[in-house]
């Protein structure tokens, strides 16, 4: 080890001076030829890190405030009475000096899994505790009337409502709408809203089919999935630096939007329970999905967004086929949702619709 | 006992030849690793939020391994602060933006395209001002934070005046087909730097569009040059490949035409990122000469190849090293910054005294927020 010196300066001038710590109580004095500076208490002084050979030290006044440019710097072998009573050497950061290295970074760790297990469960307990008032303003606020695209005629109307009442028994806060848009896909949003995009009934070889989507969709309604889902959305976002000044897709995310194979599957199981409550058969939903199964193996690759839609938000496996397959009573006679004439009218409801906007490709 | 009895006054080297720099970098690799890794490591465990501490030491690090004449630099920013600026960012700007963004989609999908068109190209506005704010904003925490001999850098500015020149300058310089850039940029560079000082004395800074120029121009000789390219790539074409064209199938011809349109591409943007690079040399280049600080001129001697040279080493490193290698790029940069690094002039210890600009409380949050250099 070189010999022990010693620099200071003030913070008031650029100019560096070499003076001798003198000790004064539980403090010291900088003293050289020309002047005398302090008492100094040792308690005061803050570790700022090394600056070539030498331990640099701040000073801080009882406020905690460190004084501006108030520098000490100690080279070589630092004599005992001083060492002792220096602060102890910052590395990395308070707390992780306190733990050290390891245990600290074990210990963010262990936080760090807590809070994202909290984050992806908190939604299922905080999402009912939103007020349905709230929920139906946000889904007033997101998606209106989607700009006058919900079609609407009497017969397809009446139909399309038939269908609600036959799955669900309280259908009267439900708000079921058919949207002109061509993409096969149907989605559930915030205030009870379901949304039935009319490429997907357009793509329907029966209406038992559009009711096992509708069924499914209901479910997530039911289920809150919806409000659980835009809330660890959110939550994600916020968690994850989504905050980039590109937070856009929004409402893109909303339909993209996967609640996980858990909600999924409450979905499938409350569509389920509503066919058979509602006598028909499941058969249909389960070829649907095995048409669409097939369908993704044949689009990949084509330029055909539209099945892609559905199966982007709603991952599609055969076990969710098989479960719907499962479900049909072999014995049962099972009825029509709708009849001939109704379906036709549902069908037809947004050709026949003069007044809805034009379909076009949504967003 | 002071430095020298004549009243510490220091004669930086006056000529650029062999004598040694007034900037030294001391600071070597190995040293500097375990500082990186143990920043990925926390940086990870906490899920990202260590970055602020992170940034603060690996800059306390460089910091402490520069030298100016006689003496290291000193990083006195914390980790904390720039957590704080980050929590300002986010909660004053972060959360309106996202709900803003949510109103605006929502009102595009309820058949209010105008009325969100008009509230998205405001936020627009914002965003850009704000940009120009966060960048004067983020030099001036780096010159506040930055001592040297006990003495630190700042100003009393608080850039939102800088914020509406940046607007307005950076649209202007684009209106006449881009060729004004070189002027807003000049122009911006010499206020941001006339509003800074260190200790008692001003930065001034005097850089005209007209040092930069000549180089802008290269971006305009891009088009020319890439059709005369492929005046005589087609050329070529034709009389070498004529005789075999028609032994080729349709297929073969498409895919020959799909290559030479994916060289082209290559071509374009690399020959535009080498301009890009070419112009930023000389930009900064002149930028730093024409800067001066009391008695003090500085010079910046990196030169076009060498930008390049950092550049591609970079992306090796990087890619050699599967992505990990990203950790040492500050390192690198703030070598390559100190080592071109120059000085000259002499300065008074005497008369350098404390800065009395305010320090902000809080780091670069909105910097951070809007990515953009400090320099």
């Amino acid at each position: 080890m070189s010999d022990f010196s010693v620099w200071h300066f003030d913070g008031v001038q650029a100019v560096r001076r070499h003076p001798r710590i003198e000790p004064v109580g539980a403090g010291f004095v900088l003293a050289d030829d020309q002047q005398r500076t302090g008492p100094f208490a040792f308690a005061d002084l803050r570790y700022h890190g090394r600056q070539g050979d030498a331990d640099v030290y701040a000073l801080a006044d009882s406020g905690g405030e460190e004084r501006d440019g108030w520098r000490l710097g100690l080279s070589g072998a630092i004599p005992d009475a001083i060492a002792a009573q220096l602060p102890a050497k910052a590395r990395y950061g308070g707390w992780i000096d306190r733990f050290g290295l390891w245990p600290a970074a074990g210990l963010f760790a262990a936080m760090s899994v807590a809070v994202i297990a909290i984050g992806v469960k908190a939604p299922e307990w905080t999402a009912p505790l939103v007020p349905a008032a709230w929920e139906a303003r946000l889904g007033e606020a997101i998606v209106g009337d989607l700009g006058g695209r919900f079609c609407a005629t009497p017969a397809g109307s009446a139909a399309l409502q038939k269908m609600v009442v036959a799955l669900d028994p309280n259908p009267g806060d439900l708000q079921v709408e058919v949207a002109n848009a061509a993409m096969v896909n149907a989605v559930a949003l915030p205030g009870k809203k379901v949304v039935l995009f009319n490429g997907l009934i357009a793509d329907a070889r029966s209406p038992d089919e559009v009711a096992g989507v509708l069924g499914h969709e209901i479910g997530h309604v039911r289920e809150r999935h919806v409000m659980q889902g835009l809330l660890r959305q959110l939550g994600l976002s916020v968690l994850l630096g989504g905050f980039d000044g590109n937070v856009g897709g929004t409402f893109n995310g909303l339909l993209a939007l996967s609640y996980g194979r858990e909600a999924e599957g409450e979905a499938d199981a409350h569509a389920i329970a509503a066919l058979a409550r509602a006598n028909v058969s499941a058969q249909a939903t389960a070829d649907f999905f095995a048409r669409l199964a097939k369908d993704e193996e044949a689009v990949t690759g084509k330029d055909d967004n539209a099945l892609i839609g559905y199966l982007s938000s709603h991952p599609m496996s055969s076990k969710r086929r098989d479960r719907f397959a499962a479900s049909v009573d072999k014995r049962r006679r099972y009825a029509q949702v709708l009849t001939a004439g109704e379906w036709r009218a549902l069908k037809n409801m947004c050709v026949d619709d003069k007044d809805v906007a034009d379909g076009g490709v949504l967003f | 006992m002071t430095d020298s009895a004549d009243g510490a006054h220091f004669d930086a080297p006056d000529n650029g030849s062999a004598a040694e720099s007034a900037f030294v970098f001391h600071g070597n690799w190995r040293e500097f690793a375990p500082i990186a890794f143990t920043n990925l490591l926390l940086t990870i465990v906490t899920l990202g939020i260590y970055r602020f501490w992170a940034t603060t030491r690996e800059r306390q690090y460089l910091w402490s391994q520069t030298q100016f004449i006689d003496e290291r630099i000193e990083w006195t920013g914390t980790g904390k602060e720039l957590f704080f600026g980050f929590l300002i960012v986010l909660l004053g700007l972060g959360l309106p933006f996202f709900f803003l963004q949510f109103g605006v989609q929502a009102l595009a999908a309820q058949g209010y395209p105008e009325i969100a068109g008009r509230i998205g190209f405001a936020v627009l506005f914002l965003i850009i001002y704000l940009g120009g704010v966060a960048q004067f904003r983020g030099l001036r925490y780096r010159l506040s934070r930055t001592y040297w001999h006990g003495i630190r850098g700042g100003s009393d500015d608080g850039g939102f005046g800088y914020g509406w020149s940046s607007m307005w300058k950076n649209f202007v310089g684009m209106l006449p087909l881009g060729l004004m850039i070189p002027w807003s940029m000049a122009s911006l560079w010499n206020e941001r730097w006339n509003a800074m000082s260190f200790g008692p004395h001003r930065f001034t800074a005097h850089l005209s569009a007209e040092d930069i120029f000549a180089r802008f121009l290269l971006f305009y000789l891009i088009p020319v040059a890439l059709f005369i390219f492929a005046l005589f790539a087609g050329f070529g074409a034709v009389t070498m490949g004529i005789s075999n064209i028609e032994s080729l199938g349709p297929d073969r011809i498409g895919i020959a035409m799909a290559i030479v349109a994916f060289l082209f591409i290559l071509l374009f943007y690399g020959a535009l990122g080498l301009i890009a690079m070419a112009f930023y040399a000389k930009y900064f280049r002149a930028g730093v000469e024409a800067l001066t600080l009391h008695t003090l001129d500085f010079r910046f001697s990196a030169r076009t190849m060498d930008w390049i040279k950092l550049f591609i080493v970079d992306m090796l490193l990087v890619i050699g090293t599967l992505g990990i290698g990203y950790i040492f790029l500050g390192y690198r940069h703030w070598k390559f910054f100190i080592t071109h690094m120059e000085a000259f002039g002499e300065i008074n210890l005497d008369q350098l005294t404390q800065s009395t600009t305010t320090r902000s409380k809080h780091g670069e949050g909105l910097l951070d927020a809007f990515d953009v250099g400090a320099i």
